[in-house]
């Protein structure tokens, strides 16, 4: 019985918990999940950005604390998708969870060998498409910004898998929901809301950038605010099923995503605080689910706006 | 490309002791649900008190000693938040800690000398393994050689010397031992023969000492293992925020970088670029 308090679905994957791990924040192979989380607990393991070819990443610092978050440009490090495929996914098989892959690239191309070559991975369950990374040119790659783009690259990839697609949406726009219904227009299963939010930390003493690069995403429970109200909007304007990224750190944290919205809930920034986050937030969310006698499929979207209405401004 | 150890894990742990040492350090002795075996010297905690005090994110720590078989002991300089967090963790508050991480320094036989240069608190991973050579007899063939800037600042110095092999103190402002830098120590040392040049060599301190040290040990062509204090994120090697650059010409060369957490913190010196 109280394992049915957590069940949840993205679409038409199914998961015994609703908290999920971020990608980027809990690696590319399972041996932390493993060590640290058990299936009760992680609803599926979302893994970092695979882009095609190797990415040696940004130059150090790529992490400098802020109040309440981190700024980090680590630059999607990774050894590229043969790599993946041949020393990674494999170790994947046998996983006790779903395993979501989440692909990079700098052009609707490589966004879709990734994905192609993903969807023909036995090991991985859905796909995440990392349309938001700030840390790749700046953050000015158009897929953040550009209705256009992100439908663009969306259906492309769309054809390219059968499996759940999610679309991972960036945080840095003046309005969510057009890029939130190109996604849906173009075939995306999911949208993952959102990513770290672009920033800049200064050393002044060196006259300097503190991160090696530059600038930085910000992650943590400082973005929390903002991740929700995303949510929010876009639950407003698509149908689609959403998974929340953004400042969770707590069970409480978890059940303000669920209400606004979210189906799932990614855990990032707070599993460095402790590498079994995922499984003490469980356990939390458990016991406040028990004494609010509700499950988690209830509470999905159950946000009642104040006036009835839709989502007001209300800045000033 | 190291992974994970298989011993890692996450443990809310009560403070059971803390004690000043020197003027701005703290040892903080945490209590483990269990008796431990011996730790390879030179690994590490990620440390944070448990009820969120404190930065977001924790930090690393070598290990100290472990004082008992349920306890382990930290020597934790107080210089930022973190730290400060932890040095205000009183006697019965928990203290979380993912322990142990890293790889440790690499175990060398009885019979080579082995020399150990520390600054100020990079002395902390060289308690035990002062204590892991004695038990192998090998006292007498492990020299110790541990600066700061005064004598204050050469934490816990007796207990050092207490294990048996020679401590050789070098302060910079002469108020104990050598007077001077304990890199211009060492420099004698070897010119006068007092110490073997085919020794491994291990160094842990501030990073200025590291970088001076890495090209002293390199112009001399000493075997030498670093023991790094990158900024970390994870500790367990999940976000790679610990990037140290490896000498393309190295066993590492395959990739500009490894990760400091889980291929270190104890790396050979051939192969970075430090
Ligand atoms: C593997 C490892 C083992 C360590 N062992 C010990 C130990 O046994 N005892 C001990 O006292 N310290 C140790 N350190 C260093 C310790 O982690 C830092 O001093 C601590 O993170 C500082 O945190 P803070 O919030 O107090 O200061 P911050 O505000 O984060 O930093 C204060 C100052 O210290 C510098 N600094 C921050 N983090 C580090 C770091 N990781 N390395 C070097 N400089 C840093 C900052 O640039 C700043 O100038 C170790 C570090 C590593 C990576
Ligand atoms: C160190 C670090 C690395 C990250 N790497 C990636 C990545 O490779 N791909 C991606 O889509 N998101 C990445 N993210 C973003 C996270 O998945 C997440 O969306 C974001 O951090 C907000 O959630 P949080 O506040 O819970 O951390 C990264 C975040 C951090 C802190
Ligand atoms: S500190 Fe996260 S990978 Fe090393």
């Amino acid at each position: 019985m109280s394992s049915g308090l957590l069940t949840s679905a993205v679409g038409s994957l199914e998961l015994r918990s609703p908290l999920l791990t971020g990608s980027g924040t809990f690696g590319h192979d399972p041996a932390a999940a493993l060590r640290f989380l058990g299936p009760e607990d992680l609803g599926a393991h979302v893994l970092k950005t695979v882009t095609p070819r190797p990415r040696t990443g940004n130059p150090p610092p790529r992490l400098v604390e802020t109040p309440a978050g981190l700024l980090n440009s680590i630059g999607l490090e990774n050894r590229g998708l043969a790599w993946f495929l041949e020393e990674v996914a494999p170790q994947h098989r046998e996983a006790p969870w779903p395993v979501v892959g989440n692909a990079g690239g700098e052009s609707v191309e490589e966004f879709v060998e990734v994905v192609a070559a993903f969807g023909a991975e036995p090991a991985l369950a859905a796909i995440e498409i990392n349309l938001s990374c700030p840390n790749v040119q700046g953050g000015a790659l158009p897929f953040s910004t550009s209705p256009e783009a992100v439908g663009e690259v969306v259906a492309a990839c769309r054809a390219a898998t059968d499996k759940p697609l999610w679309a991972k949406l960036s945080p840095n726009v003046t309005r969510i929901a057009p890029l939130a219904r190109a996604a849906e227009e173009a075939g995306a299963d999911a949208l993952t809301v959102c990513n770290t939010l672009l920033g800049l930390v200064v050393d002044w003493r060196r006259r300097r950038p503190a991160l090696g690069q530059g600038m930085g995403g910000l992650s943590g429970p400082a973005i929390r605010p903002v991740a929700l109200r995303l949510v929010w909007e876009c639950r407003q304007a698509v149908g689609l099923p959403i998974v929340a990224s953004g400042g969770v750190s707590s069970a409480e944290d978890v059940l303000q995503f669920l209400v606004a919205g979210a189906s799932a809930v990614q855990v990032g920034s707070y599993c460095f605080r402790r590498p079994d986050g995922i499984r003490r937030i469980a356990g939390d969310l458990r016991r406040l689910l028990a004494e609010e006698g509700c499950r988690v499929r209830e509470l999905v979207g159950s946000l009642r706006w104040p006036g009835g209405g839709a989502a007001g401004g209300g800045e000033g | 490309m190291a992974a994970l150890p298989a011993d890692a894990r996450v443990l809310d742990l009560p403070v059971t002791a803390r004690r000043r040492s020197g003027p701005d350090a703290w040892i903080l002795e945490l209590g483990l649900p269990e008796a431990w075996p011996r730790l390879r010297p030179g690994r590490f905690a990620m440390l944070a008190p448990a009820d969120g005090r404190g930065p977001f994110i924790p930090r690393p720590f070598s290990i100290y000693s472990q004082p008992a078989p349920d306890r382990l002991d930290f020597l934790i300089q107080v210089l930022g938040p973190g730290t400060r967090a932890l040095a205000a963790l009183r006697e019965g508050e928990t203290c979380t800690a993912t322990v142990p991480l890293g790889n440790g320094f690499e175990v060398q036989p009885p019979e080579r000398p082995v020399v150990l240069v520390a600054g100020g608190v990079g002395s902390a991973p060289f308690l035990l393994y002062l204590e892991e050579r004695a038990a192998a007899g090998a006292a007498e063939r492990t020299w110790f050689f541990y600066g700061a800037r005064s004598a204050d600042r050469l934490y816990d110095r007796e207990r050092f010397e207490a294990v048996g092999s020679p401590v050789r103190c070098s302060t910079e402002d002469g108020s104990l031992g050598f007077a001077g830098r304990v890199l211009d120590d060492l420099a004698g040392a070897l010119d006068r023969g007092e110490v073997p040049e085919e020794a491994r060599f291990a160094a842990c301190g501030p990073e200025g000492l590291l970088h001076a040290f890495a090209a002293f040990a390199r112009e001399r062509g000493l075997d030498a293992e670093l023991s790094l204090e990158t900024y970390m994120g994870c500790g367990v090697g999940v976000c790679n925020a610990c990037p140290t650059p490896t000498d393309p010409e190295g066993p590492w060369g395959d990739w500009p970088w490894v990760k400091t957490c889980v291929d270190g913190p104890v790396m050979p010196l051939r192969a970075i670029r430090f």
